[in-house]
């Protein structure tokens, strides 16, 4: 069973390409990749301390203010039971980030693992890990996840752990062919040849080599990841209130759709933090 | 239609104004059509009704699925039942025209209608009658076909006396066998049905019962299509038609979300809505559409108190929680004018329920009094504590309530002004079956939406004498309580229960053991304003029976 | 030569064959971690007044309390004479129920795959040939923006434009033509994306070759050039992108399918995994398992045939276009 990537596909394309555009340098950066930067900043910013932006409670309303549109005082309107939509918005930053944060460890620790051990061990090793990675791609991702879920149990925790296994499979396939074309490399064929032990030349060389792809393909996953939680929400595997995770405050809103500012509001701010997350993915792969 | 936020957006409006129109010419036509009058046949009679519901549920084995809030609405078109129970809780005959019983209450004889016949051509007759009675006692599990689970336990056998008389016999004093006659379980299927094996019964096409409407086509996840017979002239007289149905077609398609299915009623597309959430009711109302909340017979939605799990042993805190709830709240925000509030821990129709409003008002300064005098002291951040122990409640919304979260989080609010820590767990319906149970050890309340058809049956739920649920997790240890549940255990007539009744109602919201939040409304129907004459039964499903649309 | 072949050609056999036996037996493994099941849940739902010991005795009836290991086995010797046993949810044949949907999702997934490759060759078009000042920046930003958007919102927004508020079609009759257009549309978005990225990727490759310019210069047109000699020597990768997205339609069918109220494959997952209804979940997998199974393995049958400097290797040793794995991580799969 063979197994190959989307991104095979592309071949060496972003070469090709910034060979005939100038290429950008991190001083120079375009800008929309600082806005794309900004954007991210400020994500991270709103989890970190969501209190400095906001001085509404996400979690006790105004009932008498129940689905305001948005105004000066509620930039993004208030929900069924008078609580800010800004302010949940900006509180949930801190769950949606760790959620899809969960996800993303699970699957660059594990698919990593998996590749790693599969490219520099090859031999059974490679064979019995390959045949795992081939059953996890063959399920499509997103029935893989709601498979895992459906075991776990119906929350947001377990909708993210679902993301992580289903991400595992890519991961394991980047890090192999990446661990495979780096032992390959002169460099590390001379450690070998100095005596290195296999252990040091893994850790020493293979590691820091392999690990820009995974980097990149792992800022891609973090902003994936918000969307396939938010959709796993959506059919009813999230947590429920009074967590504000954005997926579930899209999900929410749905059921609200004759004040669309409940599904706009989150909808806009996801759909701005994973496009600035893919941007930023697309300048590291361009600024190798 | 016309909200703030489209001022930002000229062409959204537009939009909306031409979709306003063209919705308000779809609901005129038919009206100018009624105006020029049709002098052909009965003015009443045809039109296809098309009913959106949130799903189709499970498995179609009539004794599987009968019950089921979604299903049970095609088992009411399809089937009809030996009794029928209306709103208010009230029995009349319908395939049984009359019943007698012995005074000991062991042995009933049904006299059956004459001329009733199942969709297949078998006549729904005495033998047919003890056939269903038989499969709703004990069902066929080897098979995986389940016994109905609210039939009496204490079912011993029935005999066919003469082709329109049963003979019914139980083991023990069994006076909820009528109501039961009248409970959605108790749907009268064809005995040839009933003999299949059950995955053949699971296909809904080859089930055939005796109601007013049978099953043309079906698809599993889909839609179910109903067609009138023409030969159906044994309805319920309390509905006050007995002829065949009105509406040619009923059909019963599945759109999951509920902004879609009330969408579709506002375009014209669909008649009926099921399940609209609550917020959007005022706007519907005012753009004309028919609105019903039906109340089912049975318990409000409130909490039923674990009384072994610290601090709710305690009277004084469970006192002080049914005092900090601010019920009227709940109704303005998380509902509309159709909830009722309650007034018991029964719901205002079922006959014995009486007005407690006294022990149900919102008192803030009684709460924090019997808090303080329980030794609930403020603390930090506002919180109550109590040799270092936060004031903590933990609330599992029920799963098979819509709006149970959103009331949880009001209440939340609520009580964490006077100082409560309170947590919700939502859990899916799947954990919550496993994790949430009365008197779990973790779980302080438990959410009860339950509907019965004689308030008699409370006195299984009181405490864990004869296998009752023992909701309270007192076990016998009230004698108050074990004195009045054998007391209407063992009434006689329903006039007599009745101060009994009365009494327990008192005595349980009194203690605290029930904290109700508002008389439940489980089925929500968003109606188009050309369809009308539709009735609600004492489960409050809707029945088309007696439908019809303007034309 | 020919006996290289056919090695080759059984060993990517018989490995098809055992990925989709895991698979199977993973879904079993995994939906079996937690306890319950369809029979149970119902059977607890307050409303039904089950007393504990009618619980216990219709589960034992039922073989539900049976160990691990032996439910196992039954359900996997039923799965190798291709029994896949009956719905626990439904009590229906498993059969007859993905028999009664497959061709909803069929058509879904058909439709959803042709818009996906138009939008994508529209948009290759595009950063090809549209001007600077026209926004071909914007163009190339598309892909990106198609894989940041919610899969569920696209289609609510798309139902209440063009069925409510244009009135194209009725929210009732998913399965009319309007309607399966704009459910293909929002199956085909974030799919076209991905196509688009690996078109664009080779576009650029290609318009840099001297053949290009050289056709340039004698005057050939934009779209003859784009169709003839920049299409179709970047459609072989693109070739094995559409193989690999056989899994994100059926993933997407999912959202789509429920958005839309249409009855699918997509929608009896639902159904079925809300319920923990195994015996349905474990054929969809297998045959999602046995359809991407059988797309690669055609893949991998032909490129030997087709490029005889193809070395041979059957073990994990792949595809041409698998040289350059590593370089460049394209967007993964969404179904969000």
């Amino acid at each position: 069973m063979s197994v190959v990537s989307l991104s095979s596909a592309v071949q060496a394309a972003p070469d090709r390409r910034s060979a005939l555009r100038p290429r950008w340098s991190p001083l120079q950066m375009s800008p929309t990749v600082a806005l794309a930067l900004a954007i991210v900043t400020l994500v991270i910013a709103w989890s970190l301390a969501p209190h400095l932006f906001t001085s509404q409670d996400p979690v006790n309303g105004v009932p008498a203010h129940k689905l305001l549109g948005p105004s000066t005082a509620h930039w993004f309107g208030t929900d069924h039971l008078g609580r800010d939509v800004y302010a949940r918005v900006v509180y949930g930053a801190a769950s949606s980030v760790t959620s899809a944060l969960i996800a993303v460890v699970i699957g660059v620790a594990v698919g990593g693992l998996m590749g790693l051990l599969a490219g520099f061990l090859g031999g059974w090793v490679d064979t019995v890990l390959a045949r795992l990675v081939d059953i996890l791609l063959a399920i499509p991702r997103f029935l893989l996840a709601v498979i895992v879920v459906t075991a776990l149990g119906f929350d947001t925790v377990n909708t993210a752990i679902a993301t992580g296994v289903s991400a595992v499979a890519v991961f394991a396939r980047v890090m192999r062919a990446e661990v495979i074309k780096t032992r390959q490399a002169t460099f590390v064929e001379a450690s070998f040849l100095q005596g290195g032990s296999r252990w040091y030349v893994l850790w020493r060389h293979v590691l820091p080599n392999a690990s820009r792809s995974v980097l990149t393909l792992a800022v891609l996953q973090f902003g994936l990841s918000i969307l396939v939680i938010a959709s796993l929400a959506f059919l009813g595997y999230g947590d429920p209130p009074p967590a504000s995770d954005w997926g579930l405050l899209i999900a929410t809103g749905k059921d609200y759709l004759r004040w669309p500012w409940l599904v706009y509001a989150p909808a806009f701010v996801t759909i701005a933090t994973v496009l600035s997350l893919n941007r930023i993915s697309r300048w590291l792969r361009e600024t190798d | 239609m016309i909200d703030r936020s489209d001022a930002r957006s000229p062409s959204r409006r537009r939009l909306l104004r031409s979709a306003a129109a063209l919705v308000a010419a779809v609901a005129l036509a038919p009206a100018i059509r009624a105006a020029n009058g049709s002098p052909h046949g009965s003015p009443r009679d045809g039109g296809d009704l098309v009913f959106l519901i949130d799903t189709l549920g499970p498995t179609w084995i009539p004794n599987n699925s009968a019950i089921s809030s979604f299903q049970g609405h095609v088992w009411g078109h399809v089937t009809d039942k030996l009794a029928y129970v209306d709103a208010e809780g009230k029995i009349s005959p319908w395939i049984a025209t009359r019943w007698e019983q012995t005074a000991d209450a062991t042995e009933f004889t049904l006299h059956l209608k004459d001329g009733v016949s199942f969709s297949d051509g078998t006549p729904l007759d005495a033998a047919a009658v003890v056939a269903n009675l038989d499969i709703w006692y004990a069902g066929r599990i080897k098979d995986g076909i389940n016994p109905i689970g609210l039939f009496p336990k204490t079912y011993d056998r029935a005999e066919a006396v003469d082709p329109t008389t049963v003979k019914v016999f139980f083991k023990a004093p069994t006076l909820g066998f009528i109501p039961t006659l009248g409970y959605h379980g108790s749907i009268l299927i064809s005995p040839k049905t009933l003999a299949l094996p059950a995955i053949q019964q699971a296909d809904l096409a080859k089930t055939a019962g005796s109601g007013p409407y049978r099953v043309a086509a079906w698809k599993e996840g889909d839609f179910v299509k109903l067609v009138k017979r023409k030969d159906y002239n044994w309805g319920p007289e309390a509905v006050g038609h007995t002829g065949p149905a009105y509406l040619d077609t009923i059909t019963y398609k599945v759109v999951s979300e509920p902004s879609l299915r009330v969408a579709a009623v506002q375009s014209g597309q669909a008649d009926v809505a099921y399940n609209a959430s609550p917020q959007e009711l005022k706007s519907l109302k005012d753009a004309g559409f028919t609105i019903a909340t039906p109340r089912y017979l049975g318990f409000v939605n409130g909490w039923a108190i674990n009384t072994k799990l610290a601090p709710y042993d305690d009277v004084k805190v469970r006192q002080a929680l049914q005092a900090a709830i601010n019920r009227q709240e709940i109704i303005d925000t998380v509902y509309t004018p159709d909830w009722k509030l309650a007034a018991s821990f029964l719901q205002g129709n079922v006959p014995g329920a009486t007005d407690q409003s006294a022990y149900l008002a919102y008192d803030p300064g009684r709460a924090e009094k019997l808090l303080d005098e329980a030794g609930w002291t403020r603390g930090r951040g506002g919180i109550r504590s109590k040799a270092g122990k936060p004031l903590t409640l933990t609330l599992y919304p029920n799963p098979y309530l819509a709006t149970a979260k959103a009331v949880d989080e009001l209440i939340a609010q609520q009580l964490g002004k006077l100082g409560w820590k309170v947590d919700i767990r939502a859990y899916d319906v799947v954990t919550f079956g496993q994790k949430v149970a009365f008197g779990g050890p973790a779980v302080p309340a438990y959410e009860v939406t339950r509907s019965f058809i004689d308030a008699g049956s409370v006195a299984s739920i009181l405490t864990d004498a004869n296998n009752g649920e023992n909701w309270f997790a007192l076990g016998e240890s009230d004698a108050t309580l074990n004195a009045l549940r054998d007391r209407i255990a063992g009434a006689s007539s329903a006039e007599s229960r009745a101060p009994i009744l009365d009494e327990l109602q008192k005595y349980v919201l009194a203690q605290g053991y029930f904290i109700p939040r508002t008389q439940i409304v489980q089925r929500i129907y968003v109606q188009s304003p050309n369809l009308k004459g539709e009735t609600y039964n004492g489960l409050a499903y809707a029945s088309y029976y007696t439908a019809a649309k303007d034309k | 030569m020919r006996n290289a072949y056919l090695r080759y050609a059984g060993i990517r056999l018989v490995q098809a064959v055992v990925v989709v036996l895991l698979a199977y037996l993973f879904t079993f493994v995994v939906v079996s971690i937690l306890p319950g099941d369809p029979v149970t849940n119902v059977l607890r739902d307050p409303q039904n007044g089950f007393t504990e010991e009618q619980i216990k005795t219709i589960i034992a009836a039922q073989g539900l309390d049976q160990p691990i290991s032996v439910q196992l086995w039954t359900s996997l010797s039923g799965f190798l004479v291709g029994d896949f046993g009956v719905s626990m949810r439904s009590t229906r044949p498993v059969t007859t129920l993905i028999a009664e949907v497959l061709p909803s999702t069929l058509i879904l997934a058909s439709a959803g795959l042709a818009v996906a490759l138009l939008l994508a060759a529209a948009i290759a078009y595009g950063t090809q040939f549209l001007p600077k000042r026209l926004g071909q920046g914007i163009v190339r930003a598309f892909p990106s923006l198609f894989l940041s958007v919610p899969g569920f919102v696209i289609g609510l927004v798309l139902i209440h434009a063009f069925g409510f508020q244009l009135g194209l079609f009725r929210v009732i009759e998913p399965d009319s033509a309007w309607a399966t257009v704009f459910a293909a549309v929002a199956l085909g978005i974030p799919i076209s994306a991905q196509i688009a990225e690996v078109l664009i990727a080779n576009l650029d490759h290609e318009s840099g070759q001297e053949y290009a310019a050289v056709a340039r210069s004698r005057g050939l047109g934009r779209v003859r050039l784009f169709a003839k000699h920049l299409l179709k020597p970047s459609s072989l990768p693109v070739v094995t992108v559409i193989a690999l997205t056989v899994g994100e339609l059926l993933g997407g069918s999912l959202i789509t399918e429920t958005v839309f109220g249409r009855t699918g494959i997509g929608s009896l997952v639902q159904r079925s995994a809300a319920a923990q209804d195994l015996p349905v979940l474990q054929a969809v997998v297998s045959l999602a398992a046995v359809v991407f199974v059988l797309v690669n393995l055609i893949a991998d049958l032909f490129y030997p045939l087709l490029d005889p400097r193809l070395k041979l290797v059957g073990g994990t040793e792949r595809r041409p276009t698998s040289a350059n794995e590593s370089a460049a991580p394209a967007p993964g799969s969404v179904t969000g």
